[in-house]
């Protein structure tokens, strides 16, 4: 017996899991799961992203350590909201892990987080279809959002994601074109196109469909991202209401 | 501090799989991999004040620290702890109490090179675990 195992998924066992996911990298998962987690009161963010740990880098708190106490990992706290990072564990220093490594980091992460009285969990995957998917997977039942952009790069390898998705029995409930569109001069401009291939892999699994555009000013708020208000944050806000 | 921690978390385990199988536990062997540098003596300290009112109430705690076999997958090399050792004093001395596989071991590949080749890609069983558990 694993009690680590067991601990993970005792605690994450009464809450609701919403775990960002997207198969390609750089799509914008990490700012997708802060702000869904600024807009949902109450709620904590875990990042699972063990190698490339943006989560602390978004909230300029790289290279601070999680407090270690009695009952568990106290959480770096942000703008009110409850951060837990590898990146709290390791500090400013680089991870590199074996498919073992990975699971029994997420097994700890999650079972000593002190997640307190948060009743939603956000959990920011890594890009890819690796051991951290299959350990969440293990530890918690968790509805997928699903990130891409509309690009046709993106969407070959989210479809394969999906389709993954599908088969387990995990239906995405949201599916996010990310950096679809700018806003100019009152019109929106769709640089990547209209993504109607992966609207429609949305629609076709019954997720709900969301835009999501790009804001220029939204790099002003890297290390500070709990500040920003702009309409990034507005149109997450809208998923979150339809979690 | 972590072996409450961890403590917290074996109690909680396994009083519920006790509850769920209608038993009481008298003996766990818990086993630990020795690069946790966990503190035996303050870990059944623990155990023994976190059992109260449990279905542990009555259970000794036996721990025992093994030294892992290590296996390099780059280069097939295979050694022993004392290889990993300096490694593993190394970042203790940089991190302090905050040392990263006290609280996660099977983060060592991150911190140890094989001494042959100095890949990470590092092969061990470093899990905590729960050998036994005798119930009455």
């Amino acid at each position: 017996m694993r009690p680590l195992l067991e601990l993970a998924r005792d605690k994450l066992k009464r809450r609701k899991v919403i775990a960002v996911m997207s198969g390609k990298g750089g799509v914008g998962k990490s700012v997708v799961a802060s702000l869904l987690a600024l807009s949902i009161r109450g709620s904590a963010l875990i990042d699972l992203d063990l190698s490339g740990m943006s989560i602390p880098k978004l909230f300029g708190v790289s290279g601070k350590l999680h407090e270690v106490g009695r009952e568990g990992v106290e959480p770096i706290v942000v703008g009110g909201l409850k951060l837990f990072s590898l990146g709290g564990i390791v500090g400013d220093r680089y991870v590199v892990l074996p498919g073992y490594g990975q699971a029994g980091a997420v097994e700890a992460l999650i079972a000593f987080a002190k997640l307190g009285d948060a009743d939603t969990v956000i959990v920011d995957m890594p890009p890819g279809m690796g051991e951290e998917l299959l350990a969440l997977g293990r530890i918690a039942s968790y509805v997928p959002v699903v990130v891409t952009t509309p690009s046709k790069a993106s969407y070959k390898v989210v479809k394969q994601l999906v389709d993954y998705l599908i088969e387990v029995g995990r239906k995405p409930r949201a599916f996010i074109l990310n950096m679809a569109y700018v806003e100019c001069g009152g019109a929106r401009i769709y640089p990547f196109g209209r993504g109607d291939e992966a609207r429609r892999l949305g629609e076709n699994v019954g997720a709900r469909v969301y835009e999501i555009p790009i804001d220029p000013s939204l790099e002003d708020y890297v290390g500070r991202l709990h500040e920003y208000r702009g309409p990034v944050a507005e149109a997450v806000r809208d998923v979150a209401r339809g979690l | 501090m972590h072996e409450w921690s961890l403590a917290l978390s074996l109690v909680q385990t396994l009083d519920r799989w006790a509850l769920e199988h209608g038993v009481e536990i008298k003996r766990v062997v818990l086993s630990v991999p020795s690069p946790a540098q966990l503190d035996v003596s303050v870990l059944n300290e623990a155990f023994d004040a976190l059992k109260r009112e449990s279905r542990l109430e009555r259970a000794k705690l036996e721990v025992k620290v093994r030294s892992p076999r290590y296996r390099c997958r780059a280069c097939g090399y295979e050694f022993g702890q004392e290889e990993v050792d300096p490694q593993i004093r190394r970042i203790a001395g940089e991190y302090g109490e905050e040392y990263p596989l006290h609280l996660i071991p099977e983060l060592l590949p991150t911190f140890v090179k094989c001494p042959k080749c100095g890949s990470h890609d590092i092969e061990a069983e470093l899990s905590i675990k729960i050998e036994e558990v005798e119930t009455t």
